[in-house]
């Protein structure tokens, strides 16, 4: 055994995976090599101080300031949430809103020709931002009715079914591959090859977990992570759809 | 004082996941006191940067208060939280490699000797601050086998299936990264 040959077999000696054949000639060659030998202890010795760390953990450098930020911004996405249900379920009393119209009609009106082009203006720029708003939604509807960002991450998502999930999920990516098809003709070959490696890595991470699955359809950590590499496979593609 | 003692008994972490998956936020709190080392901690191994681990170990909890309803306590929630922080570290990386940072597949580094730390002769080799900047030096690819194979413990297999790749890619990593980590220790011993 030549000392290349050895020093591959290292790790597998430290991991005690070494087979009884190498083993003999391993054996035999560190016993005339000191430069092996001195490889193999130098390797020992990392490898056992790190498995002596194991379960040794530091603290972040502030961990009440951690979680007061966490918190924070856990209760202001819940609020956001709250805020959105509630607009959109509540409606405005008829007579609330007669009352309102009554008095703006009864009302006597003033207005400067400043004031009253100050108005148009606004008037002008409320309807184009809800235009834009109201296309940029009808696009997304487009977008097979998912808002994959949305859907993976509610609590209604928790509660669909993984099928359920993984076919809205694979719409979604249907939809920015056609996108993507679209615009990748226009790519920097250095964009194309970040593109095609990403992606490889994501779908590598997908079949896994689907053949984990397979193995075990109810392993709900594969489930997550099967949701995640799904998640990050349409942002991924939609964050390349732009360029 | 033990809880025995108080005569209280303390709720069990998938108990805990329960209420906080009901909105209960001190119950989530309280997942936090008990298991924020842990997460930050192995943030920080896979990074090697403490503010990246902080913004980490924070989206981490964020993730888990989202997710936490998903927890049908079939696993052990320590096992299930260590997946889940795995999994957002490596989605990290490759978001960061989205960003299109010049790295190559292995992402090489150039290569900088570190200074020797508490006391170079208590072991012939390592002590912990060293050890720690070392595998600051290491390529990322290679850094998080290391980190996941001899640091956290995970089989080779666990590790392909967690990074996408085969079980002959970790081992050859993890082989790379050990015989750089030995190269970086020892050039940091050598005077001048």
């Amino acid at each position: 055994m030549n000392c290349e040959k050895c020093q591959e077999l290292l790790s597998d000696f430290l991991d005690g995976t070494i087979t009884s054949e190498d083993r003999a000639t391993f054996d035999a060659h560190l016993e005339e090599c000191i430069a092996c030998a001195g490889v193999r202890d130098d390797l020992g010795v990392i490898v056992s101080f790190c498995r002596e760390q194991r379960g040794e953990y530091v603290s972040p450098p502030n961990e009440r300031a951690m979680w007061l930020r966490i918190r924070n911004l856990i209760e202001s996405e819940r609020d956001a949430e709250a805020a959105k249900t509630a607009s959109a379920s509540n409606l405005i009393g008829s007579t609330e809103r007669e009352s309102l119209w009554s008095r703006l009609t009864h009302s006597h009106w003033d207005i400067s020709l400043p004031q009253l082009l100050a108005s148009i203006a606004v008037i002008a720029i409320a309807v184009s931002l809800a235009t834009g708003f109201g296309m940029r939604r009808w696009q997304g509807q487009q977008a097979v009715n998912v808002e994959p960002h949305a859907n993976a991450q509610s609590p209604q998502a928790a509660l669909m079914s993984l099928d359920e999930r993984t076919r809205d999920q694979q719409l979604a990516i249907d939809y920015w591959n056609r996108r993507i098809e679209e615009r990748r003709a226009r790519w920097s070959q250095q964009t194309r090859d970040a593109f095609d490696h990403n992606l490889s890595v994501l779908d590598q991470a997908v079949a896994d977990q689907r053949q984990q699955l397979t193995v075990n359809p109810h392993d709900e950590i594969s489930e997550e992570m099967l949701n995640d590499a799904l998640y990050e496979k349409i942002r991924l593609l939609r964050e390349f759809s732009d360029l | 004082m033990t809880a025995a003692e108080t005569g209280t008994t303390q709720a069990t972490d998938y108990e805990l996941a329960q209420r906080a998956a009901q909105g209960d936020m001190q119950a989530f709190e309280e997942i936090y006191q008990r298991h924020n080392r842990r997460v930050y901690s192995l943030c920080l191994r896979m990074t090697q940067n403490v503010s990246e681990a902080e913004d980490l170990a924070q989206e981490v909890f964020i993730q888990l208060f989202r997710k936490i309803g998903s927890f049908r306590g079939e696993s052990a929630f320590t096992t299930w939280l260590h997946r889940l922080t795995v999994n957002q570290v490596l989605m990290h990386f490759r978001k960061r490699s989205v960003k299109m940072e010049q790295t190559t597949e292995e992402g090489e580094t150039p290569v900088q000797i570190v200074q020797g730390t508490e006391n170079p002769n208590a072991m012939p080799v390592v002590d912990r601050i060293a050890l720690d900047k070392a595998i600051a030096q290491l390529p990322p690819g290679y850094r998080t086998v290391f980190v996941l194979h001899d640091v956290e413990g995970h089989e080779h297999e666990e590790i392909a299936r967690m990074l996408g790749c085969s079980v002959g890619t970790s081992k050859s990593q993890l082989h790379k990264a050990r015989m750089k980590l030995r190269m970086l220790l020892r050039q940091q011993k050598q005077p001048g």
